[in-house]
């Protein structure tokens, strides 16, 4: 954000000819944010093509707090995140990835398949109330790359202070929850609903901070889970 | 006798020993000896003495001479060959510390005390026996005690189990001639051929001839009898207890609150890594006892993984630890003990911080999940691990974090799809017409894929399973028993 691009500058005191193109110039100033336009941030690439072009920025954040909310548990939601996840695991300075009160055992066998590097995975068992907790010393550690939980009550400021979390440590936060509670407030950057398709999901952007709303189906390619093809 | 003993602690030596050896010379013993001419023991030549008062080994070529009024009380344990002899012998060593700071070990067996200053104090010899014999009581040890003016003396009486209570050191001979010579631990073939000869006891082999004995049995031996009747030095190395902290500290109000507690506790810790910084060492356990009006005190463990020192981080751990606790009542007093300090590799940082680009991220990520586990618990945070194997409860177990090897298994090793979740038990579903049910009718999607392995170690397993939709569009991972009654269960949910 401090260093400026070449020719975003001090604006001219006499506009030569071709004001539209200097326009676009001076638009792209990082420090000039646009109303309904992504704000400049780094992303990771989510691995389908078509959510990426939705999400805010073409990706995943790198840092900040997203919320999956799945019509059921089990729907498809892991398998969305996962190719993400196995890029972010298998960079040569992987941080860890840590996972917080899953409701089942991962099985591990599959993870390997999707590609995630296993020595870089942290399983965190909590109860409910430390959920939170945890994920919040996992994302504001600066020792984690993402940290995922699977929580059944938030509270918009907790949400607030796990975004803020999430942003110090410069982590990817997913807060899975029952899809019942996106009627409340919160300060995600990003609100996905998750429902099963035949052969896909369809995710629906509820909040989107600087990017489109809306739906949109994606099917899985091969019969592996998480070998995420692209549409 | 008061008056010679301060010359002897405070005066490095001079003209000291040789008024003592005049005065030890006429023993009974030795008159018998001169009569038979040049006998034992007589030293080879008069040599410079340093006075020893504060127990530092004198440099080697110096000598050092046990100083004339010094009283040992050697204590030998019966039947402490065993294997639990070392631990008794270090704790009986902690306890006898209380009677004398001169307390030397004289492994497997033996223990020796200089307690010619404590005798006063103690209640004379009497007392010191019997406190010290309560003392091995307290630890169920048996032993027996002996008194003499020199170590070896008093080790021998006490191994001869010969009730030997000697202050005088001109009876010191006499009173040891009767001792057979096997108190002393010479070899056994030392001792054969000296029995060969007639000579079974202390007082017959001091009246053998030095010169002959050195060159038959080894200067070692007669140095040994030098020590045995106080003519040669004999230095014992001190025992030192090992040194733990411990600290207390009155709050400035009764309280319960977290943040008043860790408060008080916060200059104990950073005392405690004073202590820590100036041995370079680290501790393994640390305990935080809080004391109440009437409930007992509450005591709060913390262990850790590797050899702390720093106190930042062990005010963070301390802290998560305290907020886990539940005080029955407010807490007058907070107390700060630590475990034995353990020996710590001091490692240099690095010129990258962490996180940075070149930054080691190990080092903070080890910080978090040890506070993690401070407030969760060791089990609550694990790594994941595959095994190859083709049952699926046998394919995975649990690792510390990151200690999971990169692992082999490349995508195209399983036949089928395995599910991203699997139960920990697999759920027995209910049936109608032979079909599974779970919440609603169940849709099976593939071929089935037969798993009929493990009968080698007892949990073999034949069954058939299959990929099924549920009617809200969850695929899940089911199986059937090949054997009757054929049941169905639901084992992995694919997310």
């Amino acid at each position: 954000m401090s260093a400026d691009p070449p020719g975003c500058g001090a604006i001219p005191s006499d506009p030569p000819h071709g004001g539209a193109a200097r326009l676009e110039d001076l638009l792209a100033h990082p420090l000039l944010w646009r109303a309904g336009h992504a704000a400049r941030q780094p992303v990771w690439s989510s691995g389908f093509a078509r959510l990426d072009e939705a999400l805010p920025g073409g990706g995943w954040p790198r840092s900040g707090l997203i919320e999956v909310l799945p019509v059921r548990f089990g729907v498809g939601e892991l398998k969305l995140l996962l190719p993400a996840l196995a890029a972010l695991t298998t960079r040569s300075e992987a941080r860890w990835s840590a996972w917080v009160a899953p409701p089942l055992s991962p099985f591990t066998p599959a993870l390997v398949a999707a590609g995630i590097d296993l020595s870089r995975l942290l399983i965190v068992r909590a109860q409910d109330k430390e959920c939170l907790w945890a994920l919040e010393q996992a994302l504001g550690s600066g020792a984690c790359d993402s940290g995922l939980a699977w929580a059944r009550h938030a509270l918009p400021r907790q949400i607030r202070r796990l975004h803020l979390a999430a942003q110090r440590g410069s982590a990817l936060g997913v807060l899975f929850r029952p899809r019942a509670s996106a009627r409340e407030a919160s300060a995600a950057m990003l609100r996905l609903v998750v429902e099963p398709l035949e052969r896909g999901v369809r995710v629906t952007l509820l909040k989107s901070r600087g990017g489109a709303r809306g739906a949109l189906d994606l099917t899985w390619g091969g019969t592996y889970p998480g070998a995420g093809g692209c549409p | 006798m008061r008056a010679r003993r301060t010359i002897d602690l405070f005066a490095r030596g001079d003209e000291r020993p040789s008024v003592r050896l005049e005065q030890s010379l006429p023993t009974r013993g030795h008159e018998r000896a001169s009569r038979a001419g040049e006998r034992l023991p007589r030293p080879a030549a008069p040599q410079p003495q340093v006075a020893r008062g504060n127990g530092i080994p004198p440099p080697a070529g110096g000598a050092a001479r046990a100083a004339p009024t010094e009283l040992w009380l050697g204590l030998h344990l019966a039947g402490a060959a065993g294997q639990c002899a070392p631990q008794g012998l270090q704790r009986l060593a902690m306890r006898a510390l209380r009677f004398t700071p001169r307390v030397s070990l004289v492994p497997p067996d033996g223990l020796l005390l200089e307690v010619h200053a404590s005798l006063r104090l103690f209640g004379g010899v009497e007392g010191l026996q019997h406190a010290l014999r309560r003392e091995c009581a307290d630890l169920a040890i048996a032993g027996s005690l002996a008194f003499a003016p020199t170590p070896l003396a008093a080790l021998a009486a006490a191994r001869g189990e010969c009730v030997l209570v000697l202050q005088d050191a001109a009876r010191l001979i006499g009173s040891l001639a009767p001792l057979p010579l096997r108190v002393l631990r010479w070899p056994q073939e030392v001792l054969d051929r000296l029995a060969s000869i007639g000579v079974r006891t202390i007082g017959q082999v001091l009246r053998l001839p030095r010169a002959g004995f050195a060159q038959r049995f080894g200067a070692t031996r007669l140095a040994d009898l030098d020590r045995l009747t106080g003519r040669a030095p004999d230095p014992r190395e001190r025992f030192e207890a090992p040194v733990r902290f411990r600290c207390r500290r009155e709050l400035p109000c009764e309280s319960a609150s977290h943040g008043q507690l860790t408060a008080a506790l916060a200059p104990l810790i950073e005392a405690l890594g004073r202590f820590l910084e100036a041995r370079q060492c680290g501790v393994l356990a640390l305990e935080c006892r809080l004391w109440h009006r009437h409930a007992e005190p509450t005591r709060c463990v913390l262990r850790l993984v590797d050899p702390l020192a720093d106190a930042a981080r062990l005010t963070e751990l301390l802290g998560e630890r305290l907020r886990m606790l539940t005080l029955p009542e407010p807490a007058h007093t907070c107390e700060l003990r630590a475990g034995e300090p353990v020996p710590r590799a001091l490692c240099s940082s690095g010129l990258w911080q962490s996180g940075e680009h070149g930054g080691l991220p190990e080092a903070r990520g080890s910080a978090f999940i040890e506070r993690l586990r401070a407030r969760l618990g060791p089990e609550a945070v694990q790594g994941l691990a595959v095994v190859p194997d083709h049952r699926p409860e046998a394919a995975w177990r649990v690792t510390e974090p990151g200690a999971c090897a990169p692992s082999a298994i490349a995508s195209g090793d399983f036949a089928a799809a395995r599910p991203l979740w699997l139960l920990p038990v697999p759920r027995p579903l209910r049936q109608r017409g032979g079909l599974p049910r779970h919440r609603g009718a169940l849709r099976l999607e593939s071929e089935p894929e037969r798993i009929e392995t493990g009968w080698w170690d007892g949990h073999d397993i034949e069954r058939d399973y299959y990929e099924a939709v549920d009617v809200y569009g969850r695929r899940l991972w089911l199986f059937r028993e090949r054997a009757a009654p054929h049941r169905w269960f639901l084992q992995g949910v694919f997310a």
